[in-house]
């Protein structure tokens, strides 16, 4: 503040100082001067370097600096936002980077899984199939064996039997007991015999 | 209104005419009508700087106009340059708000010897103040003096050389001041004869050249901004060139 | 006579114009980067030329007298 009182009170003494000049000091040489076309008034002169030293300091002081502060505020604060911005941007970039990468594992994992369990079931399945296979197998055989036990002994029965009723039928026919062990065997071959020719 | 312009003028040609100068309080009613003008657009200008961003259009224009000197001061005096801006800003705003008041009215300040050769005075004082403090008082003055030249050239030419550089830095004052008048007082002068030609059919043509002004206002403005900066690069550019290596120490101190 | 000595002066003036301008444009069209040096510099040059001029017409005006 004392800079521009200074100035403004050597700039208003100058002022002052022109203003007398001009009215009281006559100078021959700007007579001549005046005559080449250029009027010349040396109190002016010196009155404007007394504008111009006020001007000046109130100028730099009032106007330019806080307009320089302002422009240098502004290009900081825009720095600033943009650095801020910058950082954001980056932070999400990674952010979205882990995220996909997390998406990836996730989904890899799913079909690892999926592919795992289906593996599972596979195996499953075939183990299953295998043993109901085996089971069904031996059941079948099981049956098959029963029935071929069945069937033999059907087959004896029926072979006692019928020797049992072809005697009886024979003794009938014959109408004496024939029961004795030659025919027997007799009978026994010849439904053997039989048998075979079945 | 034509004759209200032509009365002007012809009242601009007698005040011109050698019979009676200007005087210098009719200089001051202009002047204050240019720092009028001027203080109402810095403080226009001024609103709007506490915003983020400048959606003020003055306040656009005038940061663009510092921008523009600051660019100017960099690229002419060097990096250093930065500190004159305040002062280009100055020159700038009055000159141009001075020539614009000249556009509309029939006398300016610029358009006055005594102001322009103020203005010159203080740009050449400041120019010698601000050699002698890069280069030291002798420095500054051996500056004149050209390169240094061997043994007998030396006595023969260098006061040659120390003479002419006196008297072109002598005239750098005239021709800032002449330059600014001229064409100012000269864009006057053109409209008073044009509108002199066209007298007779109440029709003031010379306010055609509005347009050829306007570009004179600006152009002059700006060539007496550059100038400055040239004259002030040329005695502190060889500072920086030859100081170069301890330019941190120059920076501490000053 | 000053009048015909002023037109002389005007018409070089022009001519060193004309020229500054032309050898700036020519440099521009074929560098357009460097527009912002050859413009300050252009117009230094234009600044002296029109000097010229002006001291001739003050000159002028007082030999007249």
């Amino acid at each position: 503040m004392g800079r521009i009182l200074t100035f403004l009170v050597i700039g208003l003494g100058l002022m002052v100082g022109g203003v007398w000049f001009s009215h009281n000091v006559h100078l021959g040489f700007l007579d001549k001067v005046a005559e080449m076309g250029i009027p010349l008034d040396l109190g002016m002169t010196i009155a404007t370097i007394g504008v111009f030293l006020a001007l000046f300091p109130v100028i730099d002081t009032f106007y330019v600096k806080p307009l320089k502060e302002a422009i240098d505020s502004r290009n900081s604060e825009l720095e600033s936002t943009f650095t801020e911005a910058e950082n954001l941007k980056s932070e999400m970039g990674k952010m979205r980077s882990d995220y996909e990468k997390r998406l990836a594992d996730t989904e890899a994992n799913a079909r690892e899984q999926i592919q795992s369990s289906i593996k599972e079931a596979q195996n499953l399945r075939q183990t299953l199939l295998a043993e109901a296979t085996e089971k069904a197998d031996s059941m079948v055989k099981k049956a098959n064996e029963e029935i071929e036990a069945s069937r033999a002994k059907a087959l004896t029965d029926i072979r006692s039997q019928v020797v049992d009723l072809s005697l009886l039928a024979a003794e009938k026919v014959v109408g004496e007991n024939m029961n004795n062990d030659r025919n027997r065997k007799l009978v026994d071959d010849f439904i053997s015999t039989a048998e075979v020719s079945r | 209104m034509d004759s209200l312009l032509l009365n002007h003028a012809s009242r601009l040609a007698s005040a011109e005419g050698g019979e009676h100068t200007v005087t210098i309080a009719g200089v001051g009613v202009y002047l204050g009508v240019v720092l009028i003008a001027m203080f109402i657009y810095l403080s226009m200008a001024k609103k709007g700087f506490g915003q983020r961003v400048f959606k003020n259009f003055v306040t656009g224009t005038f940061e663009q106009l510092y921008l523009f000197l600051e660019n100017m001061a960099v690229n002419t005096i060097g990096s250093h340059g930065r500190k004159y801006v305040p002062m280009l800003v100055t020159f700038w705003l009055v000159i141009f708000f001075a020539n614009l008041v000249g556009l509309f009215f029939p006398l300016t300040p610029t358009a006055v010897v005594g102001f322009n050769l103020g203005m010159a005075l203080i740009v050449f004082g400041y120019v010698q103040y601000e050699g002698a403090r890069a280069n030291g008082v002798l420095g500054h003055i051996s500056h004149f003096a050209g390169p240094k030249l061997p043994g007998v050239l030396a006595v023969l030419i260098t006061p040659i050389i120390f003479c002419i550089e006196l008297v072109s830095e002598l005239m750098k004052n005239v021709s800032l001041t002449l330059r600014l008048y001229g064409n100012i007082h000269g864009g006057h002068q053109a409209v008073e004869a044009i509108n002199h030609l066209t007298e007779k059919f109440y029709i003031a043509a010379g306010e055609f050249l509005l347009p050829i002004k306007l570009l004179t206002v600006l152009v002059q403005a700006m060539i007496f901004c550059l100038l400055t900066c040239v004259y002030l690069g040329l005695v502190t550019g060889h500072h920086d060139d030859h100081e170069h290596g301890d330019g941190h120490g120059e920076a501490a101190h000053a | 006579m000053g009048i015909i000595g002023l037109g002389i002066a005007a018409m070089g003036v022009a001519i060193g114009l004309g020229l500054i301008g032309y050898g700036a444009m020519t440099g521009m069209s074929r560098q357009p980067e460097a527009i912002g040096k050859l413009q300050t510099a252009m117009i230094i040059a234009l600044a002296f030329v029109e000097l010229v001029f002006l001291l001739t017409v003050f000159v002028g005006i007082s030999s007249a007298k």
